[in-house]
């Protein structure tokens, strides 16, 4: 009886081992803690200022659309029928009597069309690459979903 | 451990114990009371977004040849956001000085308490770029100089705020205002092109909820903006088509006048001038300019008895029906009884022998009763409410009206309404519908549906209105008979209307204006209506004048009228004389 005694004590480990394997294992935990919160807090503040770049785009977006708006009413009144007939006026341009014109015959001439501003048919446009879920749902969203896939995948691996 | 300092132990195991009880009392307290969840919801709704009404920006309208006739133009709204406001006194100050407010109005609005529903109060809307610029400045000289002031009633400029918009803009000004419409300073749209497609342009209001959550971005909405249009208004003709009436009416001392130029062939307009006009960018100066009973677009809205042009439509329906033939001959003794009332020629004479091109070169009233009476009322009106009177054209424009054709049935109908209906007496026609009932004879038979839109871009897309055929009144070689007979009847009487080269079609009319005691004043309608190259029509031109003083006779002032409008359209439209166009093309 003592022998084995003294065989299970040889093997056993000391108590400042256990402990020390306690503590490693419980700082490793908190290692990983950290390392999960970390680059949870990276992910987050990363989408965070990426939204708020986009949010400052849009406003731009709308800002640029009504600079736009303000540049083409600008050229239209530059070209505006009153003042372009002053400026033409001015350079010495007169209208054309109808005795005035001359007629030819251009092979290959043709009449002038009605103004196209946008394409008449609907093409095939490419649509831009979607961003995967991963990089926008939450941490807990994507576990779930990790857990999920792993428990329907498991019966497949279970002989 | 020091037993005198255990209670410090004690003290902190009690608070760390205390604490997460009463987070775990207040969630459920939260939990297990409606109106605080609803409060607190609410709460925190308001902290992650807003509603903003938003209003997409109004389609653009182009010529067709893609000139901008109306465009957008940044404005502001300026505001005060009650919270943040310091001193009312100088805000309204400032904006009765800047802006020409009223000071006791903006002084109230800025003097309110701020309430959960009093936030923010709108004191100008549509004010201009400069306008705000000053205001900026001034605020920001009473931040240098009494920014850091700590008494009670130091000026301050706090709480006034600014919100960019986009307003129209019209960079034409008055040109084609008659078509265009205007946009009031609710953003709708009202007369012609305006009003007609306001909900087009416009696109789609909305109450729309922005997040402000950076990770809600997604859900950001996309609005799209209102719908663009490309009109069949061609912008030179327009402008010198605008002319030409103006000295017209300068020239005869006419009411108004209006000037229509289509191409018969497509239905499309490439003119509508009228009198009087408004500069859409003023249009809070609509009295002002429409001080009688003259509509905003006469051209759609305007009803009047027609007089001679229509006898056009008389006889293209008897050579149709084949009640009469070019060389059917009328012995015209200046009389015609008809319903028991007496029908006489223009000039009370009678014209002996004549057939029906005599008829139409004299424009002979009792002729063309008897043409009337020889078709039978049922065809005679059969044939009209083909030719679309009394009806609406359906052009895409505001205000249009049908006009009157009275019809055997009606109560008000006589017999003798047979007769003067054939030379365009009692009956009412709008302008439009002369032109595309007379453009059935100047295209093969066919009336195309009037359009002013050509084509509509919408989501980055362009779409063009399609060319439908509205009607075939009449055959196509009556359409070919008349135009010749109104042809030969121009040359024979050596018309002011005549075009050196150009071989024209046409019809002059003269209309007295019925009053509340009958046909008893001097004052008259005259037109024209023509089209040419009479082999090969290109456009179709109708002139009225209403009540010109310095004659009243079409012949005499609407003649010349279209000619001098035929005479820039050639040019503007590249339509070379007969003789090239036949030496160039073989024709």
């Amino acid at each position: 009886m003592e022998k084995i005694e003294n065989i299970t004590q040889a093997y056993s480990q000391a108590p400042w081992r256990k402990q020390l394997q306690i503590i490693g294992l419980f700082s490793l935990f908190l290692v990983f803690i950290a390392l999960v919160a970390g680059i949870y807090l990276n992910v987050s503040a990363q989408t965070a200022s990426t939204g708020r770049d986009i949010q400052y785009m849009k406003g731009q977006i709308e800002t640029l659309d009504r600079e736009i708006e303000d540049m083409q009413s600008q050229i239209a009144l530059l070209l505006s029928d009153h003042v372009m007939e002053k400026r033409a006026q001015s350079m010495g341009f007169q209208p054309i009597e109808m005795n005035q014109s001359e007629y030819l015959q251009v092979s290959g001439y043709q009449e002038r069309q009605g103004v196209v501003l946008a394409p008449y048919t609907r093409q095939e446009v490419l649509k831009a690459p979607t961003i995967p879920e991963e990089y926008t749902q939450p941490l807990v969203d994507w576990i779930k979903v990790q857990l999920n896939w792993i428990s329907i995948s498991l019966p497949e691996i279970v002989p | 451990m020091n037993k005198k300092y255990i209670w410090r132990y004690n003290l902190v195991g009690g608070l760390m114990f205390i604490m997460p009880v009463l987070v775990v009392f207040q969630m459920v307290r939260i939990k297990v009371n409606p109106l605080q969840v609803e409060k607190l919801i609410r709460v925190g709704i308001s902290f992650s977004g807003e509603y903003r009404f938003y209003t997409p920006a109004r389609g653009r309208i182009y010529d067709r040849w893609g000139n901008l006739m109306v465009g957008n133009k940044t404005a502001y709204e300026v505001g005060i956001e009650i919270r943040k406001v310091r001193n009312p006194s100088t805000i309204a100050q400032t904006l009765e000085l800047v802006l020409g407010l009223d000071y006791a109005d903006v002084y109230a609005a800025a003097s309110l308490d701020a309430t959960e529903t009093a936030v923010y109060r709108v004191v100008a809307t549509n004010v201009e770029e400069e306008q705000i610029n000053q205001l900026i400045l001034l605020i920001e000289q009473m931040e240098e100089l009494y920014g850091s002031s700590r008494e009670k009633d130091a000026p301050s400029l706090s709480g006034l705020t600014f919100k960019p918009h986009l307003q129209r803009i019209y960079p034409d000004n008055e040109l084609a205002s008659n078509i265009i419409g205007f946009v009031n300073r609710e953003g709708v749209g009202f007369y012609g092109v305006e009003e007609k497609y306001n909900d087009l342009l416009a696109g789609d209001e909305s109450f729309v909820w922005i997040p402000l959550h950076p990770g809600r971005v997604q859900e950001l909405p996309e609005i799209p903006e209102g719908a663009s249009l490309v009109l069949t208004i061609d912008r030179a003709i327009q402008r010198v088509m605008e002319r030409v009436i103006d000295d017209a009416i300068d020239e005869t001392g006419a009411d108004s006048g209006t000037l229509i130029v289509i191409d018969p062939e497509t239905g499309e307009l490439l003119a509508l001038a009228a009198t009087k006009r408004l500069n859409a960018n003023e249009y809070w100066k609509y009295q002002e300019v429409f001080t009688d009973e003259t509509p905003f677009n006469p051209i759609v809205s305007q009803a009047y008895e027609p007089g001679s042009v229509f006898k056009i439509f008389t006889m293209v329906s008897a050579l149709d029906s084949g009640a009469v033939t070019t060389e059917t001959e009328f012995i015209d003794t200046g009389v015609f009884e008809i319903g028991g009332t007496r029908i006489y020629n223009w000039n009370m004479g009678a014209w002996g022998l004549q057939n029906m091109q005599g008829c139409m070169q004299h424009s002979l009233n009792v002729c063309l009763a008897w043409v009337a009476d020889q078709l039978g009322p049922k065809d005679f009106y059969q044939y009209m409410l083909s030719f679309g009177f009394g009806q609406l054209t359906g052009v895409d424009l505001a205000g249009e009206v049908p006009g009157r054709l009275k019809a055997p049935g009606d109560g008000d109908w006589y017999d003798a309404d047979l007769g003067t209906n054939s030379f365009g007496q009692g009956v009412s026609v709008t302008p439009l519908q002369m032109v595309i009932a007379a453009s059935a004879l100047a295209n093969q038979g066919k009336m195309m549906a009037p359009h002013i839109v050509r084509s509509v871009i919408n989501d980055g897309y362009q779409h063009d209105i399609e060319q439908r055929v509205i009607g075939m009144p009449i055959k196509a070689e009556t359409a070919q008979i008349i135009s010749e007979m109104l042809a030969r009847s121009l040359e024979k009487e050596s018309s002011d209307a005549l075009v050196t080269g150009y071989r024209l079609a046409g019809k002059t009319g003269t209309a007295e204006i019925p009053t509340q005691y009958g046909y008893t004043s001097n004052e008259t309608n005259a037109s024209f209506i023509g089209w040419g190259p009479a082999d090969d029509p290109q456009f179709l031109v109708y002139v009225w004048l209403e009540k010109p003083k310095s004659s009243q006779w079409g012949s005499v002032v609407a003649a010349p009228v279209f000619r001098k409008a035929v005479e820039q359209l050639v040019v503007l439209m590249d339509i070379p004389p007969d003789d090239v166009r036949s030496e160039l093309y073989g024709n």
